[in-house]
């Protein structure tokens, strides 16, 4: 058996002020480095003009306001917008399936886990399975298009499609998640309440309504801020099911950040931050709320 | 020697006053109970007590020794929760010699701590068991050996028996009785049952809101109540409160009851006004035997066979206990006789001080 | 339990679910199951314009020549490399961080709170080019530890959550319990506290890996040569050079997607209480 060894005097005395600061002081340099001060450098580089390796130049709000005349801008922002919209259908969706599978029948557990397979695997991955499933002459989704309509559809290489193409692979691993959210809920539903509601003739959908999904709030709570979330981090399927084309109909925030600050169109580091702080606001606009939420939550503790 | 005294200790969380103002001895080897109704901040003054939490104010002496700012190790004393706190990764004898093994001690002699721990508690067989196999009444025990293997001058007991059933409680109130006798400890106690604090202690200490009522021996608080709120706090079932009529009157009190009986009482009153009378139910006579005698309608019958409590209405519509033999016949709605005898009999003005004790043992 | 067990209905009911269960796992794993076969398909089949028959033979062969042509293995090799550390880095600076969020009194302790969640939260592109200078700077773009480094940090504002929640729900009178009985702060730590939280690490850990084997943008921003490169960014390269040979970008989608499937199927419990916290009341 082996001591510990005594603490010093000073140590022991004090070890009630010092020891919250000792265990606190690695984890929070190491997210202050990488997160925090990151956050305030991007917002200070948004007002410069920077290619990544030369001096930099302040130029105040340029950057912004060249954005407000990039149509690319625009149409990402519509984009992203359209993703939140639909990717909010992962909530509904996972609630559906969640009740589906909430039963107890031989092999469910197996089920269970096979339906939530998606959320497991990488977006990449999926990314390029829809591709697969979208590609015009041998793939399945237009081999079906040709089957039922006579005409084929190339999803990725048609403006108007591509953007819903591509929410629709978001939405698969999405909707898993969403799932698995419900079926946790589902599973430390308070049966007595259920009973009661029962004995009161309550059942069906009017169940559902007035005495499930109140239980189920946490839950919902739970998945709306990952969705929302998710919606607008959006970045993996776009770049590589689309990389934002065709001719940038399928952009969004994060991808165009990604696109003026790094890749072949020049390395314009400052402008890439201004819309990476434009997206930032967006999302804090969502954080703050949830926050909130949270807040009053543990208060309520 | 480990004789515990606060002076004027205080306690504020935020602007919220807990603990206002205490003032209290307690002597080498002897067994206090704090009792008082629950959020009276029993708890929190045990844990000052421990330096589990900070003394706003005042001083806190442990053997004489100033603890104000002392950390909660080096106060010499031990704690057993209400939730007993186990460590569920640990066995038993994990558990009771944990503190030696953290504070350094020798092998052997942790070894040899917790083996006669082990035995007092009749805890040998289960040493090599994990809480979560044990009773409640069990680890209630690991929970105490935990606190004895350390041998420290002062023990602090936090509602130890509240999570236990009621007849494993009587016996382990006989259990920490007898370890008191043996290790000679001061023990601090606390409970919001003042049956456990009338069969245990050597002092009680009666809080309400922050603030001790009274301090006494139990028999003193039984029988010489200061206030209604020990008077009503301290026997079960409660004392009645009375309203009455009280005025000075050949040299004693005489006070007019509901109905209009008069009591005559002895000792002394300044002047006349609206009073309270106090009377237990087991020293109202059911039988009409007393110095005043009212008229009362029964309201309720519990026949506990060994005794008859009655719940009756007087004449004002005041409801009170009384106690009476078990093979007492009335039924909801007969008319007893009930006796109020003068030298059992409270009194307390206006603002809750009792003006006279019916000391019986006077 | 809700909806009413399917025990309790009819016969035909029962029957009509037990037939719906396998049909709609199919359709819904319909993209995965396709691209399975897909990567057992010989070339062959795909010259021939057999897309979607049953392939004439099962080709392992395209997972021989997966490995064999391509630097997958290499790949791999480079997520472990990355997802390893970072998962012992995160969860071990979180359980630090969690207990002193959970065990102290901060007087900073919601906005302590606020920053971490916050941080969760925000999009990574507004952290993209400040790390990204950072790790130059420090000599570690393109390698392993510049993004072990990252993801450690990153993933800590997450753990950090979980574990000071995970930590607040253990009863505080064990840690005042061993304070009076004289334990020191770190001791209560090591051997109370740490050993209780054995589910949090093991559920922490599944999915710390999970992300972070599947990160791709971190991949493209702080890698840019072969050498340190993880699968994910590795398969999209490489399904830029099999242009159409979708046999083999199946068959590595496959192996890059399962180490992670591996980890979910074993520690299937862990991950979906490490998932699902907070999605349940209390
Ligand atoms: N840490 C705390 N912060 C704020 N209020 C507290 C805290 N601890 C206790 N209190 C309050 O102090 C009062 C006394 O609590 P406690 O000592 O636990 O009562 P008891 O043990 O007598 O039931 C209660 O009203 C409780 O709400
Ligand atoms: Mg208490």
């Amino acid at each position: 058996m082996q001591h510990d060894p005594q603490p010093a005097g000073f140590w022991k005395r004090n070890q009630m002020k010092i020891a919250p600061y000792v265990f606190f002081a690695p984890g929070a340099l190491m997210f202050s480095i990488y997160v925090l001060i990151p956050i305030v450098q991007s917002i200070w580089i948004s007002f410069q003009d920077w290619d990544g390796l030369g001096p930099k130049t302040w130029i105040g709000l340029a950057n912004y306001v060249e954005l407000l005349d990039d149509d690319t801008f625009y149409v990402a922002l519509k984009n992203n917008l359209l993703w939140l919209g639909l990717y909010l259908l992962a909530i509904p969706m996972g609630l559906a399936a969640a009740l589906f599978l909430n039963q107890n029948v031989w092999g469910i557990r197996l089920y269970k886990s096979m339906f939530f397979f998606p959320f497991v695997i990488s977006q990449v991955v999926v990314g390029l399975m829809f591709t697969w499933f979208y590609a015009p002459d041998f793939g399945l989704f237009s081999q079906m298009i040709k089957w039922l309509t006579g005409s084929e559809v190339a999803i990725l290489a048609d403006e108007r499609y591509v953007t819903y193409g591509i929410i629709v692979a978001g939405l698969w691993p999405q909707t898993a998640y969403c799932m698995i959210l419900y079926l946790t809920g589902l599973n430390n539903l308070n049966s007595e309440q259920i009973e009661a509601a029962r004995m009161d003739n309550a059942r069906g959908w009017r169940l559902l309504r007035h005495v499930i999904l109140p239980q189920l709030a946490p839950a919902t709570f739970i998945a709306m801020v990952v969705t929302v979330i998710g919606a607008l981090r959006s970045f993996d399927l776009v770049s590589i099911m689309t990389a934002g084309g065709p001719y940038g109909s399928s952009q969004v925030l994060s991808y165009f950040m990604y696109e003026q600050a790094l890749s072949e169109y020049g390395y314009r580091m400052g402008y890439g931050a201004a819309i990476a702080v434009v997206l930032f606001l967006i999302m804090m606009v969502f954080i703050t709320l949830f926050i909130v939420r949270m807040i009053a939550q543990e208060r309520n503790r | 020697m480990a004789e515990v005294s606060l002076s004027n200790v205080k306690k504020d969380f935020g602007a919220i006053s807990i603990i206002k103002g205490i003032d209290l001895e307690i002597k080498d080897g002897e067994f206090c109970v704090f009792v008082g109704p629950s959020g009276c901040g029993k708890s929190t003054l045990l844990r000052m007590i421990a330096g589990l939490e900070d003394i706003s104010q005042g001083a806190l002496r442990i053997g004489g020794r100033d603890m104000t700012k002392i950390g909660p190790s080096d106060r010499g004393v031990a704690m057993v929760f209400q939730s007993y706190a186990l460590y569920p990764h640990m066995t038993v004898g994990e558990n009771i010699g944990f503190g030696l093994r953290m504070t350094g001690h020798e092998k052997a002699e942790i070894a040899k701590r917790t083996a006669a721990a082990a035995k007092m508690l009749q805890l040998e067989p289960l040493l090599e068991r994990k809480p979560g196999q044990l009773s409640g009444g069990q680890r209630q025990r690991v929970a105490i050996g935990r606190a004895i293997v350390r041998n420290p001058e002062v023990f602090l007991f936090d509602e130890p028996l509240s999570n236990l059933d009621a007849s494993l409680r009587v016996q382990m109130r006989g259990e920490i009785s007898r370890l008191h006798q043996d290790l000679g400890a001061t023990m601090i106690y606390v409970t919001h049952d003042q049956v456990e604090a009338m069969t245990m202690a050597d002092k009680i200490v009666v809080l309400s809101a922050g603030r001790i009522e009274q301090v006494g021996s139990p028999l003193e608080l039984y029988h010489r109540p200061k206030n209604l709120f020990v008077a009503g706090f301290i026997g079960s079932p409660k004392m009645n409160f009375i309203p009455v009529d009280a005025r000075p009157h050949n040299g004693g009190i005489e006070v007019t009851l509901p109905g209009g009986a008069t009591l005559q009482l002895a000792g002394t009153l300044a002047a006349a006004g609206k009073m309270t009378l106090g009377l237990r139910p087991e020293h109202a006579s059911a039988t009409g035997a007393g110095d005043a005698v009212l008229p009362a309608k029964v309201q309720l019958a519990e026949h506990l066979g060994s005794e008859t409590l009655f719940f009756v209405s007087l004449a004002d519509g005041t409801e009170i206990a009384v106690k009476a033999d078990g093979l007492a016949a009335e039924r909801p709605g007969d008319t007893m006789q009930i006796g109020f005898p003068a030298r059992a009999c409270h009194l307390f003005d206006a603002d809750g001080n009792a003006v006279l004790n019916g000391d019986l043992t006077r | 339990m809700f909806p009413t067990p399917i025990q309790k209905a009819s016969g035909p009911t029962r029957l009509a679910y037990q037939i719906a269960l396998p049909i709609a796992l199919v359709i819904w794993l319909f993209p995965l199951i396709g691209v399975a076969v897909t990567s057992l398909r010989p070339a062959s089949d795909l010259a021939a314009g057999n897309y979607f028959g049953v392939p004439s033979s099962i080709a392992f062969e395209n997972y021989a020549s997966v490995f064999r042509d391509s630097p997958i293995g290499w790949y791999i090799l480079n997520s472990f490399k990355v997802t390893i550390p970072t998962v012992i880095g995160a969860v071990g600076l979180s359980c630090l961080t969690g207990f002193a969020l959970a065990v102290y009194g901060f007087r900073a302790n919601l906005w302590v709170f606020f920053a971490f969640v916050a941080g969760n939260f925000i999009p990574f592109q507004i952290l993209m080019v400040p790390v990204r200078d950072l790790t130059l700077k420090a000599g570690l773009y393109d390698s392993t530890l510049g993004l072990v480094l990252f993801h450690v940090a990153f993933q800590t504002g997450f753990c950090t959550l979980f574990m000071r929640n995970f930590i607040k729900g253990m009863p505080f009178a064990l840690i005042e319990s061993a304070r009076v009985e004289g334990v020191s702060e770190w001791q209560i730590f090591r051997h109370i506290v740490l050993p209780l939280m054995r589910p949090a690490i093991a559920a922490l850990s599944v999915l710390v890996f999970t992300f972070v084997w599947n990160d791709y943008f971190w991949a493209t921003v702080l890698v840019q040569g072969q050498h340190a490169m993880p699968v994910t960014a590795g398969l999209y390269a490489l399904n830029g050079q099999w242009v159409a040979a979708w046999h083999l970008v199946s068959a590595g989608s496959i192996v890059a997607a399962l180490p992670p499937v591996l980890m979910f199927f074993l520690m299937q419990r862990h991950f979906i209480a490490g998932l699902t916290l907070g999605a349940t009341k209390g």
